[in-house]
């Protein structure tokens, strides 16, 4: 933590975000003696800021910079300035996030190639394969401690009474539920401790047991001495020289006095919302479209997942808070199969919420009696937040406000996100599958709840193999500018079925080697 | 569970639940820094209606019209009328100071008598259906009002930590060592 660089220092790798991407990216690069300044917009948080307490944890980490909602969904009515649901803090949305670690299915980096063209989207082949993402993979679940897999040892969690309950309604209407991969020790391992089941998994661990940048990549990078995190440094530009290459950024620190940090390359991974803003923000007279903008795909194709969320009120107590937050999966619709009306595929999360946030999503602005009794079922309930497959489209991205500005003067995000008619076939056959399932088992009420403020946030910086087509590389490199990098979720060409931070996680692994085999070549 | 009465003779029952009630009263009168309160019971032993709240902003009457509105808008029957007023109560009490928040509540209150006039006849602590009620707060469910309204109830039921239990929620648990050694894997009805 000791460690600190000069503002004129222009042989530094300036990393903007400390989670999932900019924090794996830190500690690999400094694994790998390249200097870097990690810049985060949010404080540093310490495990005694933990609390096993929704709102109180939502009100203290969450990123509540103002945004607008946009949109024909009813997302844009009951959270009109909360379109996501973020983390800005040391670590970033790794803070929040029930450890789910899934790799990408095979036909999900080839989803054009897979189903042809989809009228009214815009998709696309990643330009890499499952095979050459494999390795990275499997490192990422050896640096996340991933259960139930060879690279980290661990064995998975034991089966909750929230667990039991799905699995054997998944039985009873021919389903398979298995327990669900999460980077959660179930042994102490790598300097963190096992999980006690605290049921808190998405406000912050206590006790460290989940892998978060917070947790492990940060602190892990600092102490290759090679790193300096500077906390409250929300950068607000990057600046170019004459030949269009990246100089360094600027950035506000907590008392809005602006600095200027040189660099020798510069990665961006801020989220999906703030990446693509930070480019379009980075507008000069060499880039007026935005900074690594030339095919106008920057901040476009924005991607969350379907995610609705399924609770039954079962005939006993179930007692779900009780558990880790997902404690197993159902996948059996995860494929790519267009019989069931809809491509791409789902997977049914068994996910817990407490009793505020339920009071809250169960049905935004709800009241009345039949809600109440529901809140009343809390203890009784079961269910599922559903993971599917979001297609890109054009129309849904981030933009930026035309008059309103942040407390730094620059334009606010505005995000705008509909739904296209394969993501509204996929969230009917979803909710169609939970309800037979919950049913099965004895439910006797099942709510369907609407999309919440999204946690996953993909494609607006998305990769490409041809430069019109998308931002990024196969190395997450800027087609226009050879100095910037996009090192997050924003680089996603599309969603997949799976929840993004193991993704994210191996795309910074093999991006670290990528940009350590450049600087080396001189080439960057 | 039944409703405990919040008259005089509250003091002497004695199971656990209610010597809770009774504690949460006193921390409840304490707060409310009222020495002497009369609790009253209205509406067929729907309402407790404190004078302790003309200290607040609202009257008697708006405090029970928007007491019984609270209970409305998340009924839940087993709950003691005291955890509706301890929403209500600070609510009065932040409007003496904030002038608008005064004049939403109780005009708001004003308006759900209107409306039950029109519908009903009388006013709206005097209709006696929930469901007679509940066809004049749809109507007015779209403005500020309602929305104040319903969302401090909201957070003021199921963000309370004092009635988790009721609820069957456990609230933090780290400092109990999480639920692995608690019953995380506990049930009994399933049959595989």
């Amino acid at each position: 933590m000791n460690t600190k660089f000069d503002l004129n220092d222009d042989s530094l790798v300036v990393i903007v975000g400390s989670g999932a991407g900019g924090g794996t990216l830190s500690e690999e690069l400094g694994k790998k003696g390249i200097r870097c300044v990690v810049l985060e917009a949010g404080k540093r948080f310490t495990s005694e800021d933990i609390e096993n307490d929704e709102w109180k944890m939502f009100g203290k980490i969450t990123w509540l910079d103002k945004r607008v909602t946009a949109g024909p969904t009813a997302l844009t009515k009951n959270f009109p300035n909360l379109p996501t649901w973020l983390v800005k803090g040391v670590g970033g949305s790794t803070m929040h996030w029930a450890g789910v670690a899934l790799r990408f299915q095979e036909h999900e980096f080839k989803m054009r190639t897979t189903n042809g063209d989809i009228a009214g989207a815009n998709v696309l082949d990643w330009p890499i394969s499952l095979e050459e993402l494999a390795p990275y993979y499997e490192r990422a679940e050896s640096k996340l401690g991933v259960t139930g897999t060879k690279a980290s040892g661990l064995p998975y969690h034991k089966p909750s009474a929230h667990y039991k309950v799905i699995a054997e309604g998944a039985k009873r209407i021919g389903a398979h539920c298995h327990p669900a991969p999460l980077a959660i020790n179930t042994k102490p391992r790598d300097g963190r401790a096992a999980c006690q089941v605290t049921g808190f998994c998405m406000q912050g661990c206590r006790f460290g047991a989940k892998w978060s940048s917070m947790d492990a990549a940060i602190p892990k990078a600092e102490a290759t001495g090679n790193i300096e995190v500077r906390p409250n440094s929300m950068v607000l530009r990057i600046e170019h020289n004459k030949e269009g290459k990246v100089t360094g950024v600027l950035y506000a620190d907590k008392d809005g006095n602006q600095h200027f940090q040189k660099a020798r390359i510069v990665a961006v991974a801020g989220n999906s919302i703030e990446s693509p803003r930070l480019l379009l923000n980075s507008a000069s007279s060499l880039f007026p479209d935005g900074l690594a903008n030339s095919s106008g795909q920057v901040g476009k194709n924005y991607m969350t997942h379907t995610s609705t969320a399924v609770y039954g009120e079962m005939p006993g107590p179930v007692n779900m808070h009780k558990s880790t937050v997902v404690p197993g999966l159902v996948s059996e619709w995860a494929d790519n199969d267009p019989t069931r009306g809809h491509v791409a595929g789902y997977e049914l999360e068994i996910l817990h919420i407490g009793l505020p946030f339920m009071s809250a999503f169960l049905k935004p602005g709800g009241w009345g009696r039949e809600m109440a009794n529901s809140l009343a079922n809390f203890r009784n309930m079961a269910g599922f937040w559903i993971c599917g497959e979001d297609m890109p489209m054009e129309s849904n991205g981030v933009t930026l406000h035309p008059t309103e500005k942040d407390q730094n003067g620059l334009p606010i995000p505005v995000v705008y996100k509909g739904n296209h008619d394969n993501d509204t076939a996929m969230i009917k056959h979803s909710n169609v599958k939970s309800t037979a399932l919950l049913e099965a088992v004895g439910a006797t009420k099942v709510n369907i709840m609407g999309r919440y403020p999204a946690s996953h946030n993909m494609g607006t910086n998305r990769m490409s193999a041809k430069a019109q087509d998308g931002v990024v590389n196969k190395w997450g490199q800027t087609h226009d500018v050879k100095n910037l990098f996009v090192s997050d979720g924003s680089q996603f060409t599309t969603s997949g079925a799976e929840n993004p931070t193991l993704t994210i996680a191996a795309l910074a692994i093999r991006q670290a080697e990528y940009i350590a085999q450049e600087m080396n070549a001189k080439n960057i | 569970m039944k409703r405990v009465s919040l008259g005089d003779d509250a003091d002497n029952k004695t199971t656990d639940e209610q010597q809770d009630v009774q504690l949460s009263r006193r921390k409840f009168l304490s707060s409310a820094g009222a020495a002497v309160v009369s609790v009253s019971l209205l509406g067929g032993g729907i309402l407790a209606s404190a004078d302790a709240w003309a200290k607040g902003a609202l009257d008697k009457h708006a405090s029970s019209t928007l007491l019984l509105m609270a209970r409305d808008l998340f009924p839940n029957d087993d709950l003691e009328d005291i955890h509706y007023a301890k929403i209500i109560l600070p609510m009065g009490e932040k409007a003496t100071e904030d002038s608008s928040l005064k004049k939403q509540l109780n005009d708001g209150a004003s308006e759900l008598d209107k409306r039950s006039m029109k519908h009903f006849g009388k006013k709206y602590i005097e209709v006696k259906k929930e469901k007679d009620r509940v066809v004049v707060l749809e109507e007015i469910e779209s403005t500020e009002f309602f929305g104040t309204l319903r969302n401090a109830v909201m957070m003021g039921i199921y963000n309370n930590e004092e009635l988790w239990p009721r609820f069957g929620y456990g609230g933090s648990s780290w400092e109990k060592g999480g639920y692995l050694h608690r019953g995380f894997d506990e049930i009994d009805w399933l049959k595989g």
